[in-house]
């Protein structure tokens, strides 16, 4: 087993004793899905919701003064990184497999249908809302702490304000790629994907100089 | 390999604090107390050799590694325990060793419930129903499980009642009758280094003050006691540390300046004595 795998493995031991906390967080998204009759909206809160919990472990490290333990474990930093950001992923897809099972039962029998590409561009909206958030806040968690670090949560927030008042304001009729991405749904999902990627890799890279320079 | 612990010319600097060139070596087979006031460096010192703590010069090898380099190799067979636990308060006693126990290879499941045995722990408690005594045995038979060569000890004594801490010395004593393991011990509790250490290293405001065998240090140092028509300047001068009563005086001199002060009551020095004089500087003080 990895090294990176025993410190994912170690931080959900972590979590373990509030996974029933975290898994309350998923049944309200369930109410916003049935209040606003769409899946797409359901996803959006559930993975906004999972992404605020992503918090706990560097909670629980703080409150317990685990950082001497990590810092004993003869593990590179490099792979506590890893191994904290894979476990946060497997977090962030186990809510979002839950939800596009759980939402689209209750759509169904509040009479709605639900098809394969509603499916498919909520999971990527999904996918891209939750990497958004915590490609963010996990470099301020490492850097900042667990409560100082919760302010980088608000960080893709604004700058999602602030791009739809960019477009709104802009001419995008006139730019000819814009368009050809904005209406080719397959285009739009490949690039979330590589933007996903392109932005943990970026994310992961400033953690583990953080952690690296970071005196425990 | 002889040394479990080399640290040469290690410095840290902080605002307002320096740790200034720390040099010592710890052979295997013995205990060395790391010993200064608070705030001395000596929490410092070990947050250095785990790199904790970044330094600004130096040098440290734990069992022959690197603790930079080869960080993960230096860690394999390194035991620490601090002041404090350092598990998650939520975990059972189980729970400790599903998570720590992945990290080491060596790791022996049937010594550390023999160990959780021997040290009257529950493995279905929680760490937070773990007293501090407890818990502090509970960070030591992690190390033991995976036969750590070379324990690291911060403060472990403090806030432990005085059977916590002879039962603990009890178990470091043990620990190296083989001659195949190391413990370095921080404490200000000097009274259990005079029961458990070999070696002494003494760190006082950030600068290496002593490192050696423990009778070295102990005969290193007398107490002489006298009369206040009996302190001459000259006399005030190699005096390491003076104490001043209103009949006389006490102070802590170099054995090897012993002939001076041949006409004063000499004692003995203690550990405590050579810390508590040193630490003031030679400042008088009643």
């Amino acid at each position: 087993m990895s090294n990176i795998w025993k410190s994912a493995k170690l931080d959900f031991s972590l979590v373990k004793p509030y996974v029933k906390t975290i898994c309350f967080t998923m049944v309200l998204p369930v109410v916003f899905a049935a209040i606003n009759r769409s899946l797409l909206t359901g996803i959006s809160f559930a993975m906004c919701f999972i992404a605020m919990t992503t918090g706990y472990t560097f909670s629980i490290t703080e409150k317990n003064s685990m950082e001497r333990l990590y810092g004993i474990l003869p593990i590179r930093k490099s792979d506590m990184v890893i191994g904290r950001y894979i476990f946060i992923i497997i977090m962030g897809l186990t809510a979002l497999i839950f939800s596009l099972i759980a939402h689209p039962v209750i759509l169904t029998i509040l009479g709605e249908s639900i098809s394969i590409f509603d499916y498919i561009s909520a999971a990527v909206t999904g996918i891209f809302l939750f990497a958004l958030y915590t490609v963010f806040q996990l470099p301020g968690y490492y850097r900042f702490g667990s409560i100082k670090g919760r302010v980088f949560m608000y960080i893709p927030v604004a700058g999602f304000l602030i791009t739809l008042l960019l477009i709104t304001k802009s001419p995008v009729g006139e730019s000819k790629l814009l368009f050809t991405v904005i209406n080719s749904p397959i285009l739009l999902m490949l690039l979330a994907v590589i933007f996903v990627i392109a932005m943990y890799i970026v994310s992961i890279l400033v953690s583990i100089k953080i952690l690296k320079n970071k005196e425990m | 390999m002889n040394d479990y612990l080399e640290v040469r010319n290690l410095s840290k600097s902080f605002e307002g604090f320096q740790l200034h060139n720390i040099t010592f070596t710890l052979p295997k087979g013995y205990i060395m107390g790391l010993i200064g006031p608070n705030g001395s460096g000596k929490t410092t010192t070990i947050k250095l050799i785990l790199n904790m703590l970044k330094r600004t010069s130096g040098e440290v090898k734990i069992l022959g590694f690197d603790n930079i380099a080869s960080e993960q190799e230096a860690k394999r067979n390194l035991g620490v325990v601090f002041d404090s636990n350092y598990f998650s308060d939520e975990w059972k006693i189980s729970q400790v060793e599903k998570s720590v126990s992945a990290f080491y290879e060596n790791w022996n499941t049937q010594k550390f419930s023999e160990t959780l045995k021997r040290f009257h722990i529950q493995p279905s408690k929680k760490v937070k129903e773990l007293s501090k005594g407890m818990q502090m045995k509970l960070m030591l038979a992690c190390a033991f499980s995976y036969d750590a060569k070379l324990l690291i000890l911060d403060e472990p004594t403090s806030g432990l009642d005085p059977v916590s801490r002879d039962e603990l010395l009890h178990i470091l004593s043990e620990y190296i009758e083989d001659g195949e393991h190391s413990v370095l011990f921080s404490t200000h509790i000097t009274g259990d280094l005079e029961r458990a250490a070999d070696y002494i290293t003494y760190i006082s405001y950030g600068e290496l003050f002593f490192s050696g065998g423990k009778d070295e240090f102990i005969d290193s140092f007398r107490i002489v006691k006298g009369g206040c028509e009996e302190l001459s300047t000259d006399l005030g001068k190699k005096m390491l540390g003076i104490r001043n009563f209103s009949t006389g005086f006490e102070a802590l001199v170099k054995t090897e300046d012993l002939k001076q002060f041949a006409h004063l009551n000499v004692e003995p020095a203690t550990i405590d004595d050579i810390v508590v004089f040193t630490s003031k500087r030679g400042e008088q003080y009643e």
